[in-house]
């Protein structure tokens, strides 16, 4: 079952922190190397929901973002519904197809539910490359962002919309970590431990995943429908397989089944890529050698890592330090 | 309460059950045995409806659950512990117990609300707690546990969604003399209405716990009957219970 101990706090709360920190005194490019880092974030939450706490590892993620773009920039565009009504739809479509995903690969398991998922990936990835609606090759451009001028936000700065980001963000964070406490969330655990145990307990397995793989359809989805007007422009390539590849390396990366881990993956892997591609075009490289050292070093992510290192010598010391002011306030 | 008629399965031309036709009454409590190889996980399997008979059918209550999977056979009250531990290893005692108790009800699948705080969740909780002496590991994980207290998890996991048939695949399986007494007296102050199926190869605990007993040898039912009439059967002394009475 999901757990905050006091390390994880502590990360969420030097991470929230830094990324105010970077929203409010970066540049332009800072802005929009943050805005990056948190729209990934949420891309990499939705899938460690699904792989880290219910063991479907999903190679599909990426086309649920890129549904989830296109559809919100379809109703922006073409359709003329208004940015708030088009982003609702965009999630709630993305969901929707999520769910079917999950039910019907609800089934299988490991590799098999891996190619099922990779192969409704690349089944949305040539749909949309090969209907003209969606501009093909050349994507789709003129997407505009939420108005929210009436509170006094233009979320056309860049500012802006990265602090607007940050605070969808935490609200996605707060709303994985309700799914994963709630029963649906402690069934899908359930499931992931033993699901041969689940069934014969009455539970409906099938349909507890594809619940929750709706959810995170949705929230990937949601990812989708931000990163489109945080680029206002959207090509295929969103869809891509290697998109849902690139997010399982961050999860790994950062460590899944924890939700923190993903996000520091998240801030590790953009800052990797835009350092290093700098210095070299082989920065695949690079990240591939940091996986390879992750994944060999056994240790779940860099935030595993961390945790199996400090996580129980913190809550230990928190506890002397709590029994020990208990003490002399009793003696007090 | 629990009925099969003429069941039936075969794997290739291996027989493993033939014509099986049971009854069990509400509150009975029935062990069956044979030796290795008689078919009696295998017809466990087909009751929960893991595996589906080549003929014959299930009854539940009076309903024909044949054709039912194995979740709606658990939601209608046939329940099972299995001969080898199958429990959420990396989660405490309380969530194992959790789990299952929030299937039964109703709590598993709702979301904003976690299962595990909800009060008639928590009751059944620590009442099966109580019923299979896991009080003081509450919470520890699976992992922290012996396997005789495992075994009693295994137990509580299949009796905290609340069954009105309770199967257990041997439940003292791999436990020593003094837990397996604290098994016959765990299993002996279970509800008296509860109907219970056991699989069991202690014999002190089949005689002390069991109304009525059948064995089954090839797949075939070889005795039904009262446990004194199983003790001075010649023919279950010759297949199955010669070596215990000569041990």
């Amino acid at each position: 079952m999901f757990r905050h101990n006091t390390l994880r706090y502590v990360a969420l709360i030097l991470l929230a922190a830094g990324a105010l920190f970077q929203a409010f005194t970066a540049e332009y490019f800072g802005l929009e190397i943050l805005t990056e880092i948190l729209i990934l974030a949420m891309l990499v939450l939705a899938l460690d929901i699904v792989a880290g706490f219910g063991g479907m590892v999903s190679l599909c993620h990426g086309a649920l973002m890129g549904g989830g773009a296109y559809a919100y920039a379809i109703f922006t565009t073409k359709a003329g519904i208004a940015p708030p009504v088009a982003m609702a739809g965009a999630i709630a479509l993305t969901g929707a197809a999520a769910w079917v995903i999950g039910a019907i690969g609800s089934r299988s398991h490991g590799i098999y539910f891996i190619m099922a998922t990779l192969a409704f990936g690349q089944m949305a990835y040539s749909y949309v490359f090969e209907t003209p609606i969606f501009g093909g090759d050349d994507g789709l451009g003129g997407i505009s962002r939420l108005d929210l001028s009436f509170i006094g936000v233009d979320l056309n700065d860049s500012r802006s919309f990265a602090l607007f980001c940050l605070a969808v963000l935490g609200t996605v964070y707060g709303t994985s970590v309700v799914i994963l406490r709630s029963g649906l969330g402690r069934s899908l655990t359930g499931v992931m431990h033993n699901e041969q145990r689940m069934r014969a307990l009455g539970l409906t397995v099938w349909r507890v995943k594809a619940d929750v793989f709706g959810l995170s359809g949705m929230i990937a989805g949601l990812a989708g429908a931000l990163a489109a007007q945080h680029i206002m422009y959207i090509s295929p390539g969103l869809l891509s397989w290697t998109v849902s590849g690139e997010a399982l390396v961050v999860v790994i990366l950062g460590g899944l089944g924890t939700l923190v881990g993903p996000l520091i993956g998240a801030a590790a892997f953009v800052v990797l890529k835009h350092e290093l591609s700098s210095v070299t075009t082989y920065w695949h490289l690079v990240v591939g050698v940091i996986l390879i050292a992750v994944v060999m070093s056994r240790a779940n992510g860099i935030f595993g890592w961390i945790e199996a290192r400090w996580g129980d010598r913190l809550d230990r010391r928190l506890a002397d330090a709590t029994r020990k002011t208990e003490e002399v306030l009793t003696d007090a | 309460m629990l009925e099969t008629r003429n069941l039936d399965k075969s794997f290739g031309a291996v027989h493993v059950t033939r014509n099986v036709s049971l009854k069990l009454e509400r509150g009975e409590r029935r062990v069956i045995l044979g030796p290795n190889g008689a078919g009696k996980t295998t017809l466990f399997n087909q009751l929960v409806g893991e595996l589906t008979p080549d003929s014959g059918s299930v009854h539940l209550a009076g309903e024909d659950v044949t054709a039912l999977p194995v979740a709606k056979r658990a939601r209608r009250g046939l329940s099972r512990s299995y001969q080898k531990n199958t429990l959420f290893d990396g989660l405490t005692v309380e969530e194992n117990l959790g789990l299952a108790a929030a299937v039964h009800t109703g709590h598993a699948t709702r979301l904003w609300s976690d299962s595990l705080s909800k009060p008639e969740v928590r009751e059944i909780v620590g009442e099966v707690a109580e019923q299979v002496k896991l009080m003081p590991f509450l919470h520890a994980k699976v992992s922290e546990i012996s396997y005789g207290v495992r075994r009693q998890l295994e137990v509580g996991v299949a009796l905290a969604t609340r069954p009105l048939v309770l199967l257990m695949d041997e439940p003292t399986s791999g436990v020593g003399p003094e837990m397996s007494k604290g098994f016959h007296d765990l299993l002996n102050n279970l509800p008296r209405d509860l109907t219970m199926l056991i699989i069991e190869h202690d014999m002190d605990l089949a005689f002390d716990v069991a109304d009525t007993i059948t064995v089954l040898n090839y797949g075939e039912v070889v005795f039904d009957g009262l446990p004194e009439k199983a003790r001075g059967s010649s023919l279950l002394k010759e297949i199955y219970l010669g070596s215990w009475e000569n041990a």
